[in-house]
Order: C-alpha cells, then structure tokens, then sequence
C-alpha cells in the first residue's frame, strides 16, 4: 500500500502525460503498455495520461529495438517534446535490444538514438513494471529538486 | 476538387503498428490509396542462420507479441518433422490448448481496438478487461502473460495439472457468458452496423486474387481455415465450425470474429477434458539432418506459413517467416479505394495488422499551397465526429 | 502410394504438362509436393496451377546455393502446398515475374530483389520492401557472403 500513498501524493503534485511509441516491436510490451489504462491497472485514476501529440508529452515510452527505419523518426519525436522531458525504454529491447541485439535491422537499445532516464526490463514488461517506473523516474526528480 | 494525398501512418494510442499508407483524396474520398512497409523489419532471417534451433525458437516467437505462439507452433513443427521425432499426443494438446488461448486473447484485443477506433470506448475498456481472464490462464499455465514460450524442441515444457485445468475453465465459463454478450451487441447495436457495414468493402473475387487470409478472406465467404483444410497439431479430431459470413465488409469481420470465440471455447473445454496421458517431451538432437519443411497455420490473423532449410548442423540454413497481415496489406488497398476518409482508421484496424506504428499524417492542399499535420488521432476524432453528425454517436450507449 | 491420391495426380500432371522443365518431383508427405522447375517457364506453371485450382500463391522463399541464387515459389489450395524450385546465375541474377497470374506477390517480388538481388522485371514503380529507405541498394542482406558486424555501443546525448 506504500506505492498507492506516494502515487496519490504527488499526482497532486504532478499528472505525468506519456506519450508511447512503438520503434519496431513484436507489440507484446505495446499492449502491456495499453493494457495500464485498462480496468484491472487503470493508471488513469494516478493521473497518468496517455497523449498522442508529443508536444503535451512529459515522459516518452519508448518499445522496441530501433529499427534503422524508426531511428529518425523516434528522435524528431523527442526533439519535438518541451522541457522537462523524460524517456523510458521498456523492455528488454529497449534496455539492449533484446533478443534482437546482433540483428541488421536494428540499432540495439534505446540510449544509442536518445538519452533514457528509467529503463524498464522485461518480456513484455508488465503493466505493474511500467507503473512502477513512472513513479520511480518521478521520484527521483522529486528528489533532485 | 484538388488532389490531396496523405502520407498515413499511425502514432497510434491502441493500434501499435507502422505501415504507412499513402492515401490520394478527391475531397472526402479516396482515389488512391499505396502500402508502405518495412519499419518493422529488424533483420530476424538472417539472424536465424547464426543461431541455434533452440535459440531461434526465441527468436521466433518475438515475431510478434500478440500471436507469438503461432510462430513458434509453426517453426518447431517444421523442426521436429525434420528431425523425424514422434512428438507425444499430450505435447500437441496442450500446443492446441494455447494456440486457443491465444485466438481468444487475440480476438478479444481486436474487438477493443475496434470498438476504441469506432469512438466506442467502453467496448474497448469491457473487453480489455475481460481479456484479463485469459492472460491469467496463459499466465498461470505457462509463467508468463505474452510471449508463453511453452514449446521447446520436442514437446512442451511444462505441463497442465488438474488444478490448472479446474482455473482455465472456470474462466472460459465467465468468458463465454460475456461473449455471448458481445455477440449480441455486435449483432443488435445498430451503431454499430452503421459504422461498420458496407465499409471496407472486399468481395469474393477480390479477395480471392488478392490471396486474402484469415477473418478477412471469410468475411467474403471463402471457407478456407488451415485448421480445417491441412490439420496440424490435434485439430483433426476436435469438433468446430468454420465461421463465415457474406456481408464482404468490417461488420462481417466483426461478426466472424466474435463467433470463433465460441467455437475456441468451444475447444479449450475439448482439449482439457480430453487430455491425452504420456510424456510432455521427447528428446532431440542439436543437429538436425539436411531436408526442407514448410508449414502453415491458422493464427488468429489468418494463415502463417514457415519454410525451414537444415543442413545438418545445428543452426538452421535457411528460416522464413510470411505472417498473416503481410497477405491481407494488398487487400487493403483495395478496400480503402473508393472508400471516405472517415473509414479509414476502422478499414485499416478491421485486417487485424500485426506491423508496429508511428507517424503522422501530412496533408497538403495544393491549391492552397498550405501543408497540415494530422495524426491518428485526430484522424480518429474527426471520423468519429463526422459519424456524429450522421446520427451514429456512441457516447450515448455510456 | 494410394494414400497420397491427390499429392501424386498433381506431380504427375505437373511432370506432363511441363515435359523436360520439371526435374525432382517428389511426393513428401500428405499435402506436399516439391519439384525443380526451369526458371523462363514460371509465369506458366504459375497460370496453370491457379488454373488446376492452387489459387493463392502462399509466399516466395528466396535463397543463396553458392552457385545460384532462386527461389522457392509455395502455391497452395489450402489443402496441399505445392513447392516449386526456380534458380538462376549468381553472375547476373532474375527471375520472371508472377504478379499478372498473382497480384498478391508484390511484397513477396520486392523481396526477392531487396534482399538476394534478383532482379524481378515489371514490377510497378514503389517503395522498396522490407530494407529502409537509406539502406544501400548493392548490398543483399540474406546472402551468405553478407554478414553483419555490429557496431560498438554508443550513448546518445
């Protein structure tokens, strides 16, 4: 019950908007990820939001390995995003590319193409995984200030 | 009426996938519409010629997270007929008992995502939360909720004892009286109907030459389930129906969709109260001796065939892997052709695509010399509200 | 073999109908039939399998044998899976088109081209598939000789 004290605490403080992008995964951490808004996690009720637009983003998440073909686009994204920005590279692939790490198609891990802030292991990471990282990455901000 | 075309690819909230499609408007509708692959390609064939069968059996299943089992299904039966091992009947069940499972996590996730692209969004919430049940069944069965990994070379790698068994079907008793309820909402909800019939349109014939698969091709009408027509695994000795329907359009795949989940209900009870004793796994050798294989299967998409190439080490010479979707993306354009903007999201998500998303939409107006970006969702919006102000609103059904 | 009834009549049909140009036909098991086929005379096969009822071209498995590069083409009526063989010269590598007999095989086709090399005329003008944009045209990913150093691990700021 200590995680939902924190959590409730600072949504009061901050509601962290996330924006999800997918840079070539098999989707199994992309439906993890859509799977916190759902009944059972409903990271909504912590003030979580999922945005489309990366403009009214505070955290990106980012799945996947990196494609070549996805490695531009990701990080137009996240130039596009105003300050504070943070990113969160789920899952194995997005910590080192996974199970994909060796592969010709892909540029293995997320920090290769942006700074991370919180990697979240797992394959596919689990909702509650995700939800824990987003306190933690908010946690440690809070600490710094 | 000026030419629009619009680069159209997903930045998706419940679709994740990239295919672009390249979309030519003449005011509201579609003149031209191309498909624009490859942002998912991350170069698994040749990775699968360094590794070992086991190794690629991982490798495999990460094809993609929704349907995982079907590649790996797929991939060990093309390794073990190659290796010429008897795998025992027990290991085929439980394989069925997953490759259900999955049909049914899968379905269920398609039916949210339609009814989230419809703008109706507490059908996505009903059944995401329903799907729930299933992934504690494939997570109590198997250890993990995505990516089961319950085949190795051989059999199965865990088996199902008699208090799992009583769990799983209790669940699927609770899924079966909230399917029914889905059924009846697709069925009677005429909100429903008006967005979705007669969009998307794809007839027999078309479907037929462009070699459509899966829901997609039996919507039209065409009977054809690789589980029937070329049984693998025990599915020639369960008793099942192929759905099909004849309205050649999104609703027709809805319905399609909504009554395979009875009869994959139907089987999960078949498979285990009809377990068959023995063993869970055979023994293997690491090198497999020189022969070709190929294989397909009926995954919840549609078919997905395999060919696999050994040479007598113990890494594969040749591994390909042609999914579903990349069969039915030609049928796509086709049916977005002639079609209106505003069904563009619910055409694009009713083949069920398995590809992986993210960009925006460019639309620039010749004419007027001004370039606007959309992205889904806004797309998305503005295809529901359009259908707002023809009477269909779903905020009303709560 | 009375038990394959319908795996032998189509190779032998297949054999008759394609005298010389078919070599290696086998019946594996129930439901496959694989055969070699001379390259020039596959948008032929190809019509007359659609024809004899194997109407979906199901994908088109490229390879590298050293020597020659081809392809393996799987036709299939959803009962049986029909294997054929084309090779060609890997000094100058092409092969014939199907996509007037099977306009599904456009991505299959692209294939072909993007990752052995095999040229595939008449195909319509289009985005390559599946290599991304930047990636060099004169280099083949699937072939033996092509192999991938991975670079060394760099953070990005």
């Amino acid at each position: 019950m200590k995680i939902i004290d924190k959590l409730i605490t600072w949504s009061l403080l901050k509601s962290p908007w996330i924006l999800h992008f997918n840079s070539g995964a098999c989707n199994g951490c992309d439906i993890e990820i859509v799977d916190a808004l759902t009944p059972r996690y409903d990271v909504e009720r912590f003030g979580i939001v999922q945005k489309a637009v990366p403009r009214h983003a505070d955290i990106l998440v980012v799945s996947g390995p990196v494609t070549l073909q996805q490695a531009k686009r990701l990080r137009t994204i996240y130039d596009q995003m105003p300050e504070p920005k943070f990113v969160m590279a789920v899952g194995a692939c997005g910590c080192s590319g996974g199970v994909f790490n060796g592969c010709y198609g892909v540029i293995p891990g997320v920090h290769q193409t942006l700074p991370v802030s919180v990697y979240v292991p797992g394959c596919p990471v689990r909702p509650e995984a995700i939800i824990d990282a987003v306190v933690k990455l908010i946690q440690s901000v809070e600490g710094k200030k | 009426m000026s030419k629009i075309t619009i680069p159209f690819g997903p930045q998706h909230v419940a679709l994740k996938e990239p295919e672009n499609f390249m979309l030519v408007l003449e005011g509201e509708q579609i003149q031209g519409a191309t498909v624009n692959l490859g942002y998912n390609h991350r170069g698994m064939e040749k990775a699968a010629e360094e590794r070992t069968y086991l190794q690629d059996l991982y490798l495999i299943e990460r094809v993609c997270g929704i349907c995982s089992h079907s590649h790996t299904t797929c991939y060990i039966t093309n390794v073990e007929e190659l290796a010429k091992c008897e795998t025992p009947k027990r290991a085929l069940a439980i394989r069925t008992l997953f490759a259900e499972l999955e049909r049914v996590h899968s379905h269920l996730l398609w039916l949210g995502v339609a009814g989230y692209e419809m703008g109706f969004e507490t059908l996505f919430m009903y059944t995401w939360r329903d799907r729930e049940q299933v992934l504690d069944c494939l997570e109590l069965l198997s250890g993990n909720r995505v990516h089961y990994s319950i085949n190795t070379i051989g059999g199965v790698r865990r088996d199902v004892s008699a208090e799992q068994k009583a769990e799983v079907l209790k669940r699927i008793d609770y899924l079966v009286e909230r399917t029914n309820y889905y059924i009846k909402l697709a069925t009677e909800e005429p909100t429903i109907f008006a967005r979705t019939s007669k969009v998307g349109m794809l007839p027999p014939e078309e479907a037929l030459r462009r070699n459509a698969v899966g829901p997609t091709a039996r919507a039209a009408g065409i009977a054809r389930d690789v589980r029937k027509d070329d049984p693998y695994l025990i599915y020639n000795e369960l008793d099942f129906k192929v759905i099909t329907h004849n309205t050649n359009d999104v609703y027709g795949r809805l319905v399609v969709r909504a009554l395979e989940l009875v009869e994959s209900y139907k089987m999960i009870k078949q498979v285990l109260n009809g377990l068959p004793e023995g063993p869970i796994a055979v023994k293997v050798p690491m090198r497999i001796a020189p022969g070709e294989a190929v294989n397909h299967y009926e995954a919840p998409r549609g078919e997905d065939i395999h060919y696999l190439k050994s040479n007598g080490t113990d890494k594969p010479e040749r591994l390909k892997v042609r999914a579903p979707t990349l069969a039915n993306l030609q049928s796509v354009q086709y049916m977005l052709e002639g079609g209106w903007m505003a069904d563009v999201p619910l055409v694009i998500a009713a083949i069920d695509p398995c590809m992986s998303c993210t960009d925006r939409a460019v639309v620039w107006d010749p004419k007027l010399g001004k370039k606007q970006t959309y992205g889904w969702a806004e797309l998305r919006k503005m295809a529901i509200e359009r259908y707002k102000r023809r009477g269909v609103d779903f905020s009303r059904l709560g | 073999m009375s038990e394959f009834e319908n795996e032998e009549k189509i190779k032998s049909a297949l054999e008759a109908k394609f005298k010389g140009a078919v070599t290696n036909a086998v019946v594996q098991r129930k439901n496959r039939v694989w055969a070699e086929l001379e390259a020039a005379r596959l948008p032929e096969a190809a019509a007359w399998l659609k024809a004899e009822g194997y109407d979906y071209l199901a994908t088109i498995t490229g390879f590298d044998e050293g020597e020659n590069l081809g392809a393996w083409y799987h036709f299939t009526d959803t009962h049986q899976i029909v294997n054929l063989k084309v090779k060609t010269p890997r000094a100058n590598p092409t092969l014939p088109s199907v996509l007037a007999v099977y306009p599904g095989a456009l991505s299959y086709e692209r294939e072909l081209e993007d990752m052995f090399g095999i040229k595939v005329p008449g195909l319509p003008p289009g985005r390559r598939y599946p290599l991304p944009d930047d990636f060099p045209t004169d280099q083949y990913p699937l072939r033996k000789d092509w192999k991938f150093v991975q670079p060394e691990d760099k953070e990005a700021k």
